[in-house]
């Protein structure tokens, strides 16, 4: 073997290695979907007695969707949503929710979701669980969420859609009780591209 | 002061008064009844539960506003009706004072005293102190002398209108054209 025959070999060897050591590095790990604020909503609704369901959403968020196909449990998401951007239809009203009787947004200027395991349960159903930190109170959450390939634009799209109830005494939102109920509906539906 | 001295009519105060206070007032109804029974949307019902407040306050400055005039301005001559027609126009009007006072009142103790407190800010200027802190069985039951004041009031300002046609158009007296503005 010639000289340049040898280095030829060795070049292609530790090109070859590289490329394997870069594979193993980013093939296993769950990729980040872009999240379209445009597309995405997080939504809640409350009763009351002898007031009308109050439904409101959070125009400020962000949040970070992870998805591993092969490795569903490998898939996160985490979401932070500024309490003083809750909209409630009126600006009084909207006010009157970000005081310190309800979301105190002064203090606790964020509402955090943060996933702990995803757990595949159906074709197009995986369950979060994780921990929501409300009034800087955290607890424990588990949702279902809905997931399928998003109809809109160009591209991979990912559709998801979560219901859930929490129970705002758990975080020390006490106001009104029981006149305004305990129980709140979330709704959250998102929409991801692929990286 | 004798019947003879009095003046013919009420004074433009007094009319002024009268009438602005009797649009608020009827206004303040309709509007207590949409904001209670209009099947609103939230937002929409919580910024009319806003304007029903500062408006009551409003009310409230007209009405002391009337019973100064009252004191102040002379009243005309009484008309040359039945005792008994006299005393019950003075019973009814009188009532309306009282009436829409304790309406008054009482809306303002069940804002104070609602489980769920929320500031009355005067059209957004400053806010209006409380006269209780929050408590159930007083915000029910202040709530529900402010409805039955307002439907009362409702009633006696029918009787009133029926006083005033019955002298305009039966008695063809000068009762209701005495407290109708010039122009």
């Amino acid at each position: 073997m010639t000289r340049s025959a040898l280095l030829r070999t060795f070049i292609l060897l530790a090109a070859a290695l590289a490329a394997l050591a870069l594979a193993q590095r980013t093939a296993p790990a769950a990729a980040n979907w872009r999240i379209d604020p445009a597309r995405t909503e997080i939504a809640f609704a409350i009763e009351a007695v002898g007031f009308p369901r109050t439904e409101g959403r959070f125009r400020r968020f962000e949040g970070r969707i992870s998805v591993d196909f092969d490795h569903p449990e490998r898939s996160s998401v985490a979401f932070r949503v500024q309490s003083g951007s809750v909209d409630v239809g009126s600006l009084s009203f909207s006010d009157y929710v970000r005081s310190a009787a309800f979301l105190d947004a002064e203090r606790h200027p964020s509402i955090d979701f943060v996933s702990s395991s995803v757990k595949r349960i159906g074709d197009s159903t995986v369950r979060v669980s994780g921990e929501l930190t409300l009034l800087g109170v955290t607890k424990p959450l588990t949702v279902d969420v809905a997931v399928k390939p998003a109809v809109s634009k160009g591209g991979h799209r990912l559709d998801f859609h979560a219901e859930t109830r929490i129970d705002r005494l758990e975080f020390g939102m006490n106001s009104g009780f029981p006149l305004v109920s305990r129980d709140v509906r979330l709704i959250i539906s998102s929409e991801a591209a692929e990286p | 002061m004798t019947a003879l001295s009095r003046p013919a009519r009420w004074s433009a105060a007094v009319i002024a008064l009268h009438w602005l206070s009797a649009a608020l007032i009827l206004g303040l109804i309709a509007h207590g009844l949409m904001m209670v029974h209009g099947r609103l949307s939230a937002a929409t019902t919580f910024d009319l539960y806003q304007q029903h407040k500062s408006l009551g306050f409003v009310a409230l400055a007209l009405t002391a506003a009337r019973l100064m005039g009252r004191l102040c301005f002379a009243a005309p001559k009484a008309l040359s009706s039945a005792l008994w027609e006299r005393r019950l126009a003075a019973l009814v009007q009188a009532s309306l004072y009282a009436l829409t006072l304790a309406a008054i009142f009482f809306g303002w103790l069940a804002v104070s005293a609602s489980p769920l407190p929320i500031p009355t800010r005067f059209f957004g200027l400053f806010v209006v102190p409380n006269l209780a802190g929050p408590d159930q069985a007083l915000f029910a039951g202040a709530a529900f002398a402010h409805e039955a004041a307002a439907y009362a009031i409702a009633v006696l300002v029918a009787l009133h209108v029926a006083g005033a046609l019955k002298h305009h158009i039966v008695d063809r007296d000068d009762a209701l054209t005495r407290m109708l503005p010039r122009w």
